[in-house]
């Protein structure tokens, strides 16, 4: 398989710097600052419950996880928003867009690059991570789970932050539209369940026809980070679906419509990722269609005034 | 090799290019000159795929570049009017880089990078950091950046700005190099005196018309109309006249108190015979000397007034229609 250059050269340009050592370091550094608190958590607890202390270390798994997670969401946003803007203001995009490479695959290279940037991190963490494995008695089946919950998460953030560096001139600017997108994703899918409750719509526990209409708002949650990784470390930790409860409490035999069949089992998570992976490829292909230099709607329009004119 | 038909580019009321007709044959290495936002510089970015434009059409080797964007990019080598190198990264590896941007193997790249840098006289460079490099280096890496897919036409723009001499002479003899083994280049510069020695061929651009094109002699030759030769003498200045109104391809222009200027389609030696027949009717003839048009001249001439040439066959400039 050929690996895409752009790759290839980002991680050799990115490795030569100590910018890249000074993150691992600070990444881990807030690792064993969670790590330390958790256990001083987990030593407190047993203390008052008189707990088993090597079970209460399968918890590290999802506090250690979720923080690297967040952290993740972070930093990603902040790293790729630079990718297009950075080739820019080094000058060598036109340079870039003159070779046989497609605007698409220029974008796929970027992504790629922070998404392995990202597994730099985690397996960078590994050795905190291994502890609950170890000694809290975890399959070691989570843990490629785990990660492949890593790869989902930069890999989406990723195309957030490039989609926003496409179509922002600025850095700074690109940085602070991807947070917005995250204001759209965390808030904005529990708007449609808010207002809907707000404006008093049935719910099938009091509808005659049995069709709930506030329920099947929880499906805009299957694009809500947040409500992704409960009903992940949901499954993992307890085998049990946080989505599955929630409908449960608005009665889960009378719940009809597709928010029925969406929470039984694994649908939920499977179709979240699905909708995640999708949502990420329509960003970045919006983002290869914005830096084609001759494939802009407003570069048409004008061709086609001109030509008339010309006519 | 190049063929460029009524290209119009605007931004917005401003119109950068327009009705731009060119032809570059093949081989040819053909300069592009005209004043700061004349549209050289928009008209060298549609070319290369990196604008579209409001109208027109861009051929090379007769396929359209508009619509079959990927064969057109192997078939070009754009070095823009900047370096755009990345930090943190050797002279090897920049080639590397740029290499399977093409989808070349490891192995051609190493072979043909080998070969570039030595072209461009960087061989001993290969494991430095490409941003340690001295500006004229940098440019000549460029140069073979470009050039890494083989690509029969080689763009340039403003490749010498900021460049010290000594670099410019390199890459003047870089350029006429790579001319003589057979690749075109189309080379935008504000340096006229180079552009002279180097091109065979020029394109001059105001106002983003094409206002003068073709060969340099018949683009002076269609600007200048003929050259003028000033004759100082003291003596005979009626027999001068005389003799000179009486030479084929010979119009006298003014007469002096000690000199008369003439206009003139004469060779070197039937100057030398004119200047001897009048010697030999009693001119007291004091000095004599050509003034030939250079192409700061005809640029100045061209850009400054409303002139429309065209030149040899092989080109054509329409500016009106």
């Amino acid at each position: 398989m050929r690996l895409n250059p752009i790759v290839k050269k980002d991680i050799k340009v990115q490795a030569r710097s100590m910018r890249i050592c000074w993150g691992v370091f600070a990444y881990e550094l807030i690792l064993a600052l969670v790590f330390f608190l958790a256990m001083s958590m987990i030593q407190q607890e047993r203390r008052y419950t008189d707990g088993n202390l090597y079970a209460s270390m399968v918890w590290l798994y999802p506090v250690l996880g979720v923080t690297q997670l967040v952290i993740l969401g972070v930093v990603v946003p902040v790293r790729t928003a630079s990718s297009i803007s950075g080739e820019k203001e080094r000058q060598t995009f036109d340079i870039m867009m003159t070779t046989g490479m497609t605007p698409f695959s220029v974008i796929m290279g970027k992504v790629m690059t922070a998404v392995v940037q990202s597994m730099l991190f985690v397996v960078a963490s590994m050795p905190v991570m291994a502890l609950p494995f170890i000694i809290g008695g975890m399959s070691w089946s989570y843990l490629l789970w785990f990660l492949l919950v890593a790869v989902l998460v930069s890999f989406f953030t990723a195309s957030i932050g490039i989609f926003c560096s496409s179509f922002c001139k600025r850095t700074i600017s690109a940085v602070i539209l991807s947070f917005g997108f995250y204001v759209v994703f965390f808030l904005g899918t529990l708007l449609p369940f808010i207002l809907s409750a707000l404006f008093g719509m049935n719910s099938s526990y009091y509808s005659t026809t049995g069709y709930g209409v506030i329920e099947n708002m929880y499906l805009f949650w299957l694009l809500n980070p947040a409500v992704y990784l409960c009903e992940f470390y949901a499954r993992i930790m307890a085998g049990g679906s946080v989505m599955s409860e929630l409908v449960s409490l608005t009665g889960t035999t009378q719940v009809h419509g597709p928010i029925r069949y969406v929470v039984t089992g694994n649908r939920w998570l499977i179709l979240s990722t699905l909708l995640f992976l999708t949502v990420s490829f329509l960003l970045l292909w919006l983002a290869a269609r914005r830096i084609d230099p001759i494939r802009k709607r407003v570069e048409k329009r004008g061709r086609k005034k001109v030509s008339d004119q010309g006519d | 090799m190049l063929q460029i038909d009524h290209l119009y580019k605007n931004y917005g009321k401003f119109q950068a290019v327009s009705d731009l007709t060119l032809h570059v044959p093949k081989g040819e290495l053909f300069g592009f000159v005209g004043p700061n936002g004349a549209g050289k510089t928009t008209t060298i970015r549609m070319v290369c795929g990196l604008m579209l434009p409001a109208a027109g059409s861009i051929a090379i080797n007769g396929v359209d570049a508009l619509t079959h964007r990927k064969a057109i990019k192997r078939q070009i080598g754009y070095v823009p009017d900047f370096f755009g190198v990345y930090d943190n990264l050797k002279v090897k590896e920049y080639m590397d880089f740029y290499g399977s941007m093409y989808r070349m193997n490891s192995g051609e790249i190493a072979r043909i990078s080998d070969d570039l840098l030595e072209l461009v006289n960087l061989s001993d460079k290969k494991e430095v950091f490409v941003d340690t490099l001295s500006r004229g280096m940098k440019q000549r890496l460029c140069v073979a950046r470009a050039l890494i897919h083989n690509p029969g036409l080689l763009i340039l723009d403003e490749p010498n700005s900021g460049l010290d001499p000594r670099a410019r002479v390199e890459m003047k003899e870089l350029l006429l190099n790579l001319k003589s083994m057979g690749k075109t280049i189309v080379i935008s510069s504000h340096i006229l005196s180079e552009l002279a020695e180097m091109c065979s061929s020029i394109g001059i651009m105001d106002h983003g018309r094409l206002v003068a094109a073709g060969h340099i002699d018949d683009v002076m030759e269609s600007v200048f109309g003929s050259n003028q030769l000033i004759i100082s003498l003291d003596e005979g200045q009626e027999t001068a006249v005389r003799i000179a109104n009486e030479h084929a391809g010979v119009k006298v222009d003014s007469v002096g108190e000690h000199e008369i200027r003439l206009s003139h389609t004469m060779t070197k030696q039937e100057i030398a015979r004119l200047i001897g027949t009048m010697i030999a009717n009693d001119v007291v003839v004091t000095g004599f000397h050509r003034q030939e048009g250079n192409l700061e001249t005809l640029f100045m001439r061209v850009t400054g007034g409303d002139t429309v040439r065209e030149g040899g066959k092989e080109y054509a400039a329409e500016s009106d229609r």
